[in-house]
């Protein structure tokens, strides 16, 4: 279902173009990949999702309606570029950037106790900022992120700055979310995390969408219907006896047997491999080689 | 609650709390008090009363010398060797030995203490008096009653008298305006500037910390700013107003302490500003009329005390507000205070001027120079003030604070621009090219 329609977006500054007639839907509960090289246009989407700045033309449909300044208590954004007041105490910042997103100082406070027991900083709330480190500091700003429990959220860049271990608390959370329903939005480069936890993705190239769909029917749209199987023997002879229409393009030598990578023409079906192999030798592995999120990115940027 | 007033509420109590602020606030008074009380302590202590012995060879200054609280003279004759040790035994605080020879002027002073700087010109002025009139005397045959009478009638004396619209008169004391509004324009030019300056490092710390971008994903960026002038504001008053009170609570616990310290003192108050005009009715009468003197002043004060304080607050304000959005402006569009210079340097030359030029201002407060300044916005917060103690017609104060009122609506419209498109620029060098480009832009 749709959540979010962007429609012909369009934004120009003083000397280039940062977007040019951009439309694509968001889907409601689900999380979207917001790709592209630096300098495509993303931020300044985002700053056009959070009514930061204006586009030139075009407009955006919130859950049906044009977006509208109330609609912010139903965002939360995690920008890029982020920090907090350092010299500001913990607990009473946290307080204040809540009420700015519309909750009363009642619930803010009893919502960021939930928060910072669930992620063990409660013994931080009388202690100045700049006396946290820098994932303490991340973590505080994922909270107040989402502590007015918007519809939306937007992550930009979520995983800067995070060793692994918060990277993980970081997606299981954004994961939790979507659980409960919220509609998520993800700037990243990091495509790893992108095939984990993104369901929609959009690619953004040079102020132009150029790519919007499920993450399983673009790695559909761009496989090169490429195999890849694990044999206990191989010779001369079963390489020679091969179908023609198998392309052997890339063979690794392993401690016990051989790793083929094999690309069959689009007709044929996974099936007449096995078919070959299964007489010649015994199969270890079998699978398809879906491309990266990587290889895809590559792929159409360039 | 407002996402405004929750602003302004944040940026008050994060100021307040400081403890520069609550230092500031502290020691403030406790200067202010000292510049009051100090020279009057000093006054006070350094000129005790002094007993001085005059050994005169000549016989001719023998009680001719003047009396009075701080000074005594005695005379007497002998031999000055036994005489001058009397200021070591403390009997005498001084010894005044007055060789022979009138027209060779020669004298010794003998003391065990060093006597207060003044003791020296004040014995020689007075010396040089009465061989004057003696002389005077002698080589014309003046009866000496006569010339006594002669000599205090001939006094003149200068009262200066206001005319006002409806044609009352009131006395000024052309100094002590003079003085008041040097202070006042001095100090609104510290708080516009320390105010100011606080804002500018308010946007910048924001925009250094990029907290700006939470932000103002949550409120517009003019109520981000506007939230952290109007707090500043609130802060300046507040300390200005702790400032007033502690002062007065701080002098009223001196004069309890030391009732006399003001009380039989007052007129030393008003004699450190404005010395010949107490010295030359001392002159005058003969007898110093404190109570008139008291009288004068306090009527100079309900006359414009509350004309004074209200301006004083209108330009603090307005002034501040001007330049608090234009430093705003300028904090939104740098990456760091070094780069703020630039643009800092040509918005604070008019304070800076102002500043330069406040003496000739002040010695000509009705001048070209001093009602020109005190017209245009940049300026008219401290120029005006300089003005207002000593009397400015009604329509020239009220064309000068509206000028700057509607000049300030310029410049926070402009502001506004510059912030909004500023906050958000990163890493890039500003020149002022590109913000004229933001202002047409947007």
């Amino acid at each position: 279902m749709e959540f979010i329609k962007i429609q012909n977006i369009t934004k120009s500054f003083s000397n280039h173009i940062a977007l040019e007639d951009v439309s694509f839907t968001i889907n409601k509960g689900a999380v979207t990949g917001l790709l592209g090289p630096n300098g495509a246009g993303k931020t300044t989407l985002i700053r056009i999702l959070n009514q930061i700045t204006l586009p030139d033309n075009g407009q955006i449909l919130f859950n049906g309606n044009p977006l509208h300044r109330k609609n912010i208590e139903n965002i939360g954004y995690l920008p890029e570029e982020r920090g907090l007041y350092k010299k500001m105490k913990v607990g009473e910042q946290a307080i204040y950037l809540a009420r700015l997103k519309g909750l009363s100082e009642k619930e803010a406070v009893e919502r960021l106790h939930y928060w910072f027991q669930k992620f063990d900083i409660e013994s931080w709330w009388n202690r100045r900022v700049e006396e946290l480190s820098k994932g303490m500091q991340q973590k505080l700003q994922f909270i107040v992120t989402i502590i007015h429990e918007p519809d939306f959220l937007i992550f930009d860049e979520p995983f800067s700055g995070f060793d692994p271990v918060n990277t993980n608390l970081l997606k299981q959370e954004i994961l939790e979310l979507k659980k409960k329903g919220a509609t998520i939005i993800i700037s990243t480069h990091n495509m790893a995390s992108v095939e984990e936890i993104c369901d929609d993705i959009v690619l953004i190239d040079h102020a132009k969408k150029i790519l919007e769909g499920k993450l399983f029917d673009i790695k559909q749209k761009f496989k090169k219907h490429l195999f890849y199987i694990e044999l206990a023997d191989f010779n001369q002879d079963i390489e020679e006896k091969m179908p023609s229409e198998f392309i052997i393009t890339q063979k690794n030598k392993l401690p016990k047997g051989i790793g083929l990578t094999l690309r069959i023409p689009v007709e044929m079906k996974a099936n007449e491999i096995l078919h070959y192999f299964i007489n010649q030798s015994e199969i270890i592995t079998f699978n398809e080689i879906l491309p990266s999120m990587n290889e895809i990115f590559i792929e159409t940027v360039q | 609650m407002s996402k405004t007033l929750l602003i302004i509420s944040r940026e008050y109590m994060t100021r307040i709390k400081k403890k520069s602020f609550i230092l500031m606030t502290i020691l403030g008074p406790i200067l202010i008090a000292a510049l009051i009380v100090l020279p009057l302590y000093i006054s006070k202590t350094s000129e005790k009363e002094m007993h001085i012995l005059v050994v005169d060879e000549n016989d001719y200054f023998i009680n001719k010398f003047h009396d009075t609280k701080k000074l005594t003279f005695s005379y007497l004759s002998g031999d000055i060797d036994d005489l001058k040790k009397s200021c070591i035994e403390g009997k005498y605080d001084a010894v005044l030995h007055i060789l022979p020879g009138i027209q060779s002027n020669r004298s010794n002073l003998y003391f065990h203490e060093e006597p207060s700087l003044s003791l020296r010109p004040n014995l020689e002025e007075q010396m040089d008096k009465i061989i004057f009139d003696k002389t005077l005397i002698d080589s014309f045959n003046i009866n000496p009653t006569l010339f006594e009478d002669i000599k205090t009638n001939s006094k003149a004396m200068i009262t200066s008298l206001q005319i006002d619209e409806s044609g009352n008169e009131q006395q000024r004391f052309t100094e002590i305006n003079r003085i008041i509004g040097i202070i006042c324009g001095f100090l609104i030019y510290m708080f516009i500037f320390m105010f100011a300056s606080q804002v500018l490092r308010g946007v910048l710390e924001e925009k250094t910390n990029r907290i700006v971008e939470v932000l103002i994903s949550s409120v517009k960026p003019m109520q981000l700013m506007l939230g952290k002038i109007v707090g500043v504001a609130m802060v300046g008053l507040t300390q200005f107003a702790l400032w007033v009170v502690l002062t007065l609570a701080l002098l009223g616990i001196i004069q309890i302490s030391s009732p006399n310290f003001f009380g039989g003192e007052a007129t030393s108050i008003s004699a450190n500003a404005n010395p010949e005009a107490i010295i030359s009715s001392i002159d005058s009468t003969g007898m110093l009329q404190e109570t008139n003197i008291m009288n004068e002043i306090n009527n100079f004060y309900s006359f414009s005390f509350s004309t004074l304080l209200f301006s004083f607050i209108f330009f603090f304000l307005m002034g501040y507000l001007l330049y608090a959005s234009l430093f705003a402006a300028v904090g939104s569009a740098v990456d760091n205070e070094t780069d703020s210079q630039q643009f800092i340097m040509p918005i604070t030359i008019p304070l800076l001027l102002t500043i330069v030029l406040i003496m000739p201002m002040a010695e000509d407060p009705n001048g070209p120079l001093a009602w020109w300044l005190s017209m245009i916005p940049l300026t008219s917060p401290i120029a005006m003030l300089i003005r207002i103690p000593s009397g400015v017609p009604l329509w020239e104060l009220i064309t000068s604070m509206t000028i700057l009122v509607l000049f300030f609506f310029f410049s926070a419209w402009i502001a506004a621009k510059i912030y909004r498109t500023g906050i958000l620029m990163y890493g890039k060098k500003i020149t002022y090219r590109d913000l004229f480009k933001w202002i047409r832009y947007s």
